[in-house]
């Protein structure tokens, strides 16, 4: 067939669509490169935003979390959160709390709230975090819980000393599933 | 169970963390609630059960179909929406012009679609797909977007226009959305206003924002601005709609900083008060 138009000039209508609406989401959450003919400002104020959003969603999910980090919650987020697609407020949440844990930067009461999670959730980093049946014991950073037929209690709070992390108030702004717009 | 009225008066969107505040407004007759939040079984959050029990009605309004999604909209958050309608006997429910995901990635938060005609097509068949397993009619919401595509075609008021005429859909109005879109392209909002099927509107959402490094960011986490007070002035003076919908989605105020402002829309709209 000759006179088709093809490649960027014409590509088929949807298919060019589900493609750059593909590139924009990239370049939003993943790090992939600005899609052609977007001003970096707006794109770069939208990236911010999402940020903005998804920290607020991991805060509710992660109160603990996110209130043990104070006012360094939102640039330690944005920080862990720039490069990596939201895989969820739950894994999120979880995932950042490992490597800080890592990192010994886990502040205390975040670490009961992982701990807490650990013992009534199985985790390993790749699917869905799914519940225990079976009695278990969830530890980070010296806090201890145990869950027996569902019921979760921490048996031993955190180490509090030596902590690198502020205590101030979470930038709890809205959750996952109550945000609109 | 008595099908509820279509919204109606100054109403507020439902959030569990303000669930207390919104049970104790004595002339609330409508509300909304985020309907990825409400289980299509099992019990409903307590508030809400009590907000049916007194014949409020309750829009769930989606946010994560992704209608603008070039991809057909998933069928299970469609049978979602159309199982949370039926359970809370809603009139109506709303969606967003917007995709929340592409290419396997999501993106946390509605995005813009290009104002193309083929994004039109895309969002006019996802919303035919949506309307086809509905209990009920949809309205559809244009979003505030801080970028802007670089091959529109369209221009705002035509693009909505052709959507809601190919679709017979509602217009959920967001009059926070028209000042922020404004305020960041530097275009007037009554101009928008004027060109847009204000007779199709079910109803309007109004919400705070701030100006943040150069952007105004309709975050529904700020105080509702004079502004966009007076662009709800400027909407109700063309066509009142039947309803004003206050948006806050997190660092809730006091509850007599909410009263104002529910008591301000109603002010401005010459609503009752629902306070």
């Amino acid at each position: 067939m000759t006179g088709t138009p093809e490649g960027d000039t014409a590509p088929t209508p949807r298919a060019g669509l589900a493609e750059r609406q593909a590139e924009l989401v990239a370049a939003l959450v993943a790090g992939g490169e600005p899609p052609a003919g977007f001003a970096p400002g707006p794109l770069a104020a939208t990236r911010a935003a999402l940020l903005r959003k998804r920290a607020g969603e991991v805060a509710r999910h992660w109160p603990l979390l996110a209130a043990g980090l104070g006012a360094g919650w939102s640039t330690t987020f944005a920080d862990w959160a720039a490069r990596r697609p939201t895989a969820g407020s739950l894994r999120d949440g979880w995932d950042l709390a490992r490597e800080l844990h890592d990192r010994q930067a886990l502040p205390p009461a975040a670490a009961e709230e992982l701990a807490v999670r650990k013992a009534r959730l199985r985790y390993d980093g790749r699917r869905a975090p799914r519940p225990r049946r079976a009695p278990a014991v969830g530890r980070a950073g010296g806090a201890v819980a145990v869950q027996i037929a569902g019921r979760v209690r921490l048996l031993r709070p955190a180490s509090r000393t030596a902590t690198l992390a502020g205590d101030g108030v979470p930038d709890a702004a809205g959750s996952s599933l109550w945000i609109s717009d | 169970m008595r099908r509820m009225t279509g919204p109606s008066g100054v109403g507020i969107g439902w959030r569990p963390e303000i669930a207390g505040f919104v049970a104790g407004l004595p002339g609330l007759r409508f509300v909304e609630v985020v309907a990825e939040g409400v289980p299509a079984s099992g019990p409903l959050p307590p508030g809400l059960t009590q907000l049916r029990e007194r014949a409020v009605t309750v829009v769930p309004h989606g946010v994560r179909l992704s209608l603008g999604g070039a991809e057909p909209v998933d069928p299970a958050r469609v049978a979602h929406l159309a199982a949370v309608a039926q359970r809370l006997d809603a009139p109506l429910v709303s969606e967003h012009i917007a995709f929340v995901r592409a290419g396997g990635l999501e993106a946390g938060h509605l995005l813009p679609l290009p104002r193309s005609r083929d994004a039109v097509d895309a969002v006019c068949a996802n919303v035919t797909r949506a309307q086809a397993e509905l209990p009920v009619p949809i309205a559809l919401e244009p979003i505030a977007a801080l970028v802007d595509w670089p091959d529109d075609e369209l221009d705002e008021a035509d693009f909505l226009t052709e959507i809601l005429d190919r679709t017979g859909a509602l217009l959920l109005l967001d009059v926070a959305n028209v000042h922020a879109n404004a305020r960041n392209r530097g275009a007037d909002p009554l101009a928008l206003l004027d060109r847009l099927p204000l007779e199709r509107v079910a109803y309007a959402h109004v919400a705070g924002g701030a100006e943040h490094g150069g952007f105004y960011h309709d975050t529904h986490t700020d105080p509702v601005p004079a502004a966009v007070l007076e662009l709800v002035g400027a909407l109700c003076a063309r066509r009142r709609p039947p309803a004003l919908l206050l948006e806050r989605d997190g660092h809730y105020p006091p509850a007599a900083d909410l009263r104002a402002e529910l008591d301000a829309l109603a002010a401005t709209a010459g609503f009752p008060s629902v306070t």
